[in-house]
């Protein structure tokens, strides 16, 4: 009876509703016409919901190379731009790599209605208990590079696995609001590091280093890494929740609860997996940023969790959960790196930081959802005329 | 307290992709109650808003007491005395009766609330309806009907001349809809013109004078109730003949073992001793007022109910269902009485509706297979007659009947061999009630046991074998298809017959 608002319309990685529009669209067309088809597949493009991500990390990208302005290059005497040279897009990259790859577990938390505030604390506690084992086994003259590496692989991703677990078990069988708990484990997990550190801060093994900090064939410094981690964890992460029976539970436990509960599906399993997702890649960014840093302290990672989470929503995630994709959520640390990064390049007032990095969020989250009430109004007209082109036709 | 004569000429009110009001005309008399009637999607709530001022018409106008009307909100229509009672009760659940009544005046003395002032404007407001609801209680812990009460003198207690009403029985038990239609009749009496959105005929014809149809949006025409019959109304509303179809007696082997049995269910302040046997095959109907516990035995069939007790064979075999999951395990199927709240999961589309319980007969190595995905839920998609665009059309999109279908289509899905339907065409329009209960039967003929909750005891008698009632968790009595009459079955629910 009423027409279906733009606020319930749902959405689900694979099956955006425009995607019935636009295949609507292709099979009204004539399979000959070629123009069509193109702007049918343009169409598709266009409508994908991170397509306004992508949208604005691209103008950020023009707007930093045009106006970051130019330096001489001392080796080989080039004019260089200040933000569009692999030095400059691998840093980016970087400090991108770790939010992002916290930010896909981030994403299946929240989309299961969920907040996990302690991710900051888990990835500081993996990295300095894997600091610590990495210095025991020093220290026990245990300096092969593979079993160290291993072994620091095995003890962050260990740790972070077990903190996620001890989460989601207090939510679901305290059944407490994730928040309460998250908000707890933030202050009690970091204090576990500050007790075992002794609040100092442990330098890791030179080939733990080595590993996170690998040339792979490229020169001049570029530590490519991070990066392909984070397209491993993130192609990784898509695949999980859009291809799994497990990621397919946790878009209907977040979009209705009740609804997959009778529908026999394990909810509390689902919801602990979730936190373990959290967990887990809060360590492997654990591993991956005391590797490149070459050091854990206790101080390590504050206030990540709120990067990762905005880093979420400003990639589509919906805090009311049942919505947001993986591809988003990296694509918005991404953003939020960028915007970051842009206050150095374009030589802006550094204390004004945080301000802009606050408007920026709000910004781009508004920004995105006018972009998606837009092409819903498109999908709008687009069934109306295929039903009016049905009606005269039939 | 007095009615408006309301007249409305030529609205047209369109949304798009959808032409809801097509140069619709009608008027309302004060001291009368004017049934609007349509299925679902035919106008009948888009015109009650309308003159709730929630819509704003595209064209036409709405006259009241000879003054054309513009209403820019439901403030507006407030203020010119036009109150409605809304399908989805809008309170502030966590506050008092009283302190809901004053939300949009709020009494102060000294610049504080003066709660005694508001706790008595509460009770002269309920007292105009006769309705007893403590105005300390808070809304949220008060039934359905109460709300409902509360709404009406909450319209009445700030001037309303005119009342609408959309659907306020869809969600009350015999009893309370009783006790709302004598309260309309009173206001009716009291001159107040009722303006009365519903699809239950037999409310319309209890109170009604007159009736007007719409159907796609246009106006079929306006009735006398006196001149006019049940079925000549319907088929105002659909444009053919329809009555229910009767299933009729059990005809099955007698003798066949029972699918499923249950001796001595009991749970703790909701239902005990419940004893029943369905044969494959058989709908057994399940009646009761509400509170008598009917829904809680089905949920406590599925597993919902941790703490049952009391003996439950699937094929002669004992089983032991503490969760949903169990449920699932010993097939057992349960279409639950809020299909949005515990049926479908309306961000997704209906395929992934319909897998979301097979997701594990589904995949391989837990990955989803998405070409056995789409064709397994295609089938029970076609087989429950789902009408939707296609597969991946999102659920939400949906009417209330689809949705019901796709919720039958996700159990059928599971080789479901026990369907616990409850409620099974809350807010479906007629149409699409004959259509559910064919399949009900269409499942039933395929050797699956049955048993279907319903408040509406046409339904019950039409689509069950034979009917169980429970009256206070307990059964009182076994009533078989062909000699069960609304009367019969109403004197078991209420006691007048053991």
């Amino acid at each position: 009876m009423t027409p279906s608002p733009s606020s319930n319309e749902p959405k689900t990685p694979d099956s955006s509703p425009l995607q019935g529009a636009v295949d609507a669209s292709v099979s009204a067309t004539s399979p000959q016409s070629g123009q069509k088809r193109l702007n049918a597949i343009l169409l598709k493009i266009f409508s994908q919901a991170e397509f306004n991500l992508v949208l604005i990390i691209l103008v950020i990208f023009v707007v930093l190379t045009k106006f970051g302005g130019t330096h001489t290059d001392f080796s080989s005497g080039r004019t260089i731009s200040n933000f569009f040279n692999a030095g400059s897009l691998f840093l980016v990259a970087t400090n991108t790599a770790f939010f992002a790859i916290m930010a896909v577990g981030m994403n299946a938390v929240i989309v299961t209605a969920g907040i996990d505030l302690s991710v900051g604390s888990i990835n500081c506690l993996a990295g300095v208990s894997t600091a610590l084992v990495l210095q025991a086994m020093t220290n026990a003259h245990m300096t092969s590079p593979v079993q160290i590496v291993a072994i620091g692989i095995i003890c962050s991703l260990g740790v972070g696995t077990l903190c996620g677990l001890a989460n989601g078990l207090a939510v679901v069988l305290l059944d407490v609001h994730p928040f309460v708990i998250t908000l707890g484990m933030l202050w009690i997990l970091r204090g576990i590091a500050f007790i075992l550190t002794k609040a100092q801060s442990i330098n890791m093994p030179q080939s733990m280093i080595n590993f996170v900090q690998a040339p792979l064939g490229f020169h001049g410094g570029l530590m490519p890494v991070p990066m392909l981690v984070t397209i491993v964890v993130a192609i990784g992460g898509w695949f999980y929740m859009s291809k799994t029976a497990m990621g397919r539970r946790i878009f209907a436990v977040g979009g209705n609860l009740e609804a997959s509960r009778y529908s026999g599906i394990p909810v509390k399993r689902v919801i602990v997996g979730v936190y373990v997702l959290a967990g887990l890649t809060a360590g492997i960014a654990a591993f991956l940023s005391t590797g490149y840093y070459g050091a854990a302290s206790s101080q390590d990672a504050t206030g990540y969790e709120l990067y990762v989470i905005a880093a979420a929503v400003v990639g589509g995630t919906s805090l009311l959960g049942g919505r947001g994709t993986v591809i988003g959520a990296v694509l918005g640390a991404l953003v939020i790196e960028l915007i970051r990064e842009s206050i150095t390049i374009l030589h802006l007032d550094s204390n004004y930081q945080q301000i802009i990095v606050g408007v920026a969020i709000i910004t781009a989250v508004v920004l995105d959802r006018a972009g998606d009430k837009m092409r819903h109004r498109r999908m709008v007209m687009a069934q109306a005329r295929i039903k009016e082109s049905a009606a005269s036709s039939a | 307290m007095d009615g408006a004569h309301v007249v409305v000429t030529g609205v047209t009110k369109r949304f798009p992709g959808v032409l809801a009001l097509n140069e619709v005309s009608a008027d309302f008399l004060p001291g009368e109650c004017h049934a609007l009637m349509g299925e679902n999607g035919a106008g009948k709530s888009t015109l009650g808003k309308l003159l709730a001022g929630l819509y704003q018409p595209d064209v036409g106008k709405i006259c009241l007491n000879g003054q054309i009307c513009h209403f820019n909100g439901p403030l507006d229509a407030q203020k010119a005395g036009i109150g409605i009672v809304h399908q989805e009760l809008l309170f502030c659940e966590n506050m008092s009766v009283s302190e809901n009544l004053s939300l949009g005046n709020i009494p102060t003395k000294f610049g504080q609330v003066s709660f005694s002032t508001m706790k008595k404007r509460a009770l002269d407001w309920l007292e105009l309806i006769g309705a007893k609801v403590n105005p300390d209680t808070l809304v949220g812990n008060l039934p359905i009907a109460q709300r409902q009460l509360v709404q009406i003198a909450g319209a009445l207690g700030s001037g309303a001349k005119v009342l609408i009403f959309d659907e306020p029985t869809s969600s009350l038990g015999l009893e309370e809809t009783h006790r709302l239609l004598e309260i309309i009749s009173k206001l009716k009496s009291d001159g107040v013109t009722c303006i009365y959105v519903s699809h239950r005929l037999d409310e319309v014809f209890e109170i009604c004078n007159r009736a007007t149809v719409l159907r796609d949006g246009k106006l079929v025409g306006t009735v006398e109730i006196k001149a006019t019959t049940k079925e000549q109304l319907v088929s105002m509303m659909i444009g053919r003949e329809v009555t229910f179809e009767m299933s009729g007696n059990f005809t099955g082997s007698q003798s066949a073992p029972p699918l499923l049995e249950v001796n001595g269910f009991s749970s703790l302040g909701k239902f005990s001793n419940i004893n029943l046997a369905i044969r494959p095959g058989e709908i057994v109907g399940l009646g009761g007022l509400i509170g008598s516990g009917r829904t809680e035995v089905l949920e406590a069939l599925f597993g919902l109910d941790p703490a049952v007790k009391g003996t439950v064979k699937v094929h002669g075999k004992p089983v032991h269902v503490h969760t949903p999951v169990d449920g699932l395990k010993c097939r057992m199927a349960l279409s639950s009485e809020d299909r949005k709240r515990n049926g479908l999961v309306l961000s997704m589309n209906c395929m992934e509706n319909i897998s979301m319980p097979i997701l594990d007969r589904l995949s391989r190595f837990t990955i989803i297979q998405e070409r056995k995905e789409r064709s397994v839920s295609q089938k029970y998609f076609e087989r429950m007659r789902v009408k939707a665009p296609r597969l991946t059309t999102p659920s939400a999109a949906l009417s209330g009947g689809n949705q019901q279908k796709l919720v039958l289509a996700k159990w059928l899905g599971t080789d479901g061999e026990v369907f616990l339907i409850d409620e099974p065409t809350r807010g479906v329009d007629v149409g699409a009630k004959a259509e559910i209960h064919n399949l009900i039967r269409e499942l039933a003929a395929e050797g699956k046991a049955v048993l279907v909750v319903s408040s509406e005891l046409p339904e019950l008698i039409a689509v069950s074998h034979r009917i169980l009632i429970l009256r206070l968790g307990k059964i009182a009595g076994e009533v078989p298809a062909n000699l069960a009459t609304e009367e019969l079955l109403m004197k078991y629910m209420t006691g007048l017959a053991a």
